[in-house]
């Protein structure tokens, strides 16, 4: 056994790290070693001398600021806890699930507008059909016009009137109608008609060239009236032709001398 | 209480569960003071590196990893606190023209009143105070039965077998001191 070991193995036997054969082991050579043995009774000596080395208690001030101490550090750390807390919940923000929801936003945003545009295309076939509708009440009013009856004819003039806005072969209809028409109040109901048209130049124009071609005096009183209210002054003319006409009816020639009167 | 090892309470102070370091305060407070008052301090200057190693262990809580044991990652912090502490001491003494020696002499002073009245047993603290720091310190370490040398060794930084060594030479050392001062 070097030194060293022997230095080792008396720590270990002093400090009661050995088994009993260790223990038996390293007294036997101790036996027959006498210089270790005297190192080593000195150094078991002084050994339990330290052991008994010991320090006063400490005082209960100790105690007191270091639990003082711990209370402010457990106060400092729950502040700390709760901005963790939020900087936690900032970066739980901006995890990837932001931008699935982003996504998903957009995704229906997206389905909104399509949606949106297919109420558009809605709309354009609501118009398209109510274009439809027209054209459809146009025939309708068309073919009612040539009806020999006139009732029917008089509803077909009705149907005119429902009109936004005319077509021009609507209005050649209800203007031979009231050139040809036999029935005087279908002819009266076109000159009515008519006259939610005035600002048409073509219905001012067919108005006119009427005059002439007008035989009952109610509808020549009508038309004297209707261009008095549109002061239309290529009316005159006509007029001045039917007071030629030797048939005409006196209060009807009175009426229509003031008309002329009044358009000029 | 001891079913929460020194570990897992202090696994708990570095999770955040502070309170638990009041637990190891109890347990190992005692050990500390003598520790640092065996090493030549007094009292009161015993306690405040008491006071500072605890400082330290909340700390350093969140480098504490839980391997090897909780008393000797305790004392290595004790022994940098201790260390710190004389470094300091030692520079403040120079700036205000006090040399470490009457510090040393202080302490002396103070062993050796206690020399007078208490025979042996301060004989024995005066023989241990001309011992060299290392060797006051590996002394005073093994002194504590409870830490075996497998943990002093992880104090000091050393082998198992070289902090045998180291304590067997120390305590030989001592012994020699300390006979030196009986025949005075």
């Amino acid at each position: 056994m070097n030194k060293e070991q022997f230095e080792i193995q008396a720590m270990d036997f002093i400090s009661g790290n050995m088994s009993e054969n260790e223990k038996r082991e390293f007294e036997n050579f101790l036996d027959s070693n006498p210089e270790y043995k005297t190192e080593f009774m000195e150094l078991s000596d002084t050994w339990k001398e330290i052991d008994a080395l010991d320090a006063p208690r400490p005082s209960e001030e100790m105690d007191e600021t270091f639990f003082s101490m711990l209370k402010e550090e457990a106060g400092r750390t729950k502040r700390k806890n709760s901005s963790e807390v939020l900087m936690k919940w900032i970066s739980t923000i901006l995890k990837p699930q932001l931008a699935y929801g982003v996504l998903l936003l957009g995704i229906g945003f997206g389905l909104g507008f399509y949606i949106n545009s297919a109420n558009d295309s809605d709309r354009t076939t609501a118009i398209v059909l109510n274009q439809e509708t027209e054209d459809v009440r146009q025939k309708l009013v068309l073919t009612l016009l040539e009806q020999p009856s006139a009732n029917q004819r008089l509803q077909g003039v009705s149907e005119a009137n429902k009109f936004d806005d005319v077509d021009e072969t609507v209005i050649k209809a209800l203007l031979q109608t009231l050139n040809r028409d036999s029935n005087v109040n279908v002819r009266l109901a076109a000159v009515e008609s008519l006259t939610n048209y005035v600002g048409n130049p073509l219905v001012r124009q067919g108005l006119v060239q009427s005059i002439p071609y007008q035989e009952s005096p109610i509808l020549q009183i009508t038309l004297a009236n209707l261009m008095v209210a549109l002061q239309e002054k290529a009316s005159i003319e006509p007029f001045k032709q039917l007071l030629q006409e030797k048939e005409l009816d006196t209060t009807v020639q009175k009426k229509i001398k003031k008309s002329i009167e009044s358009i000029i | 209480m001891q079913s929460l090892t020194d570990n897992t309470l202090m696994l708990k102070v570095k999770n955040g569960d502070l309170d638990k370091l009041g637990l190891l305060y109890e347990r190992h407070k005692k050990r500390l003071f003598g520790f640092f008052y065996n090493l030549g301090n007094n009292p009161s200057i015993s306690e405040d590196l008491v006071q500072n190693v605890f400082m330290r262990v909340l700390k350093y809580r969140r480098s504490y990893s839980g391997e090897g044991s909780f008393a000797a990652w305790l004392f290595s912090m004790a022994r940098n606190v201790h260390y710190d502490h004389h470094k300091r001491s030692a520079k403040e003494s120079i700036s205000h023209g006090v040399s470490a020696d009457d510090i040393k002499g202080e302490t002396e002073d103070h062993l050796n009143e206690e020399y007078h009245n208490e025979g042996n047993k301060a004989l024995l603290k005066h023989a241990l105070s001309l011992l060299p720091h290392e060797k006051r310190e590996v002394l005073i370490l093994s002194k504590y039965r409870e830490m075996k040398f497998s943990e002093i060794a992880k104090v000091i930084g050393c082998s198992e077998g070289a902090a045998k060594v180291r304590v067997h030479r120390a305590l030989k050392d001592l012994r020699i001191i300390f006979s030196q001062l009986e025949i005075a």
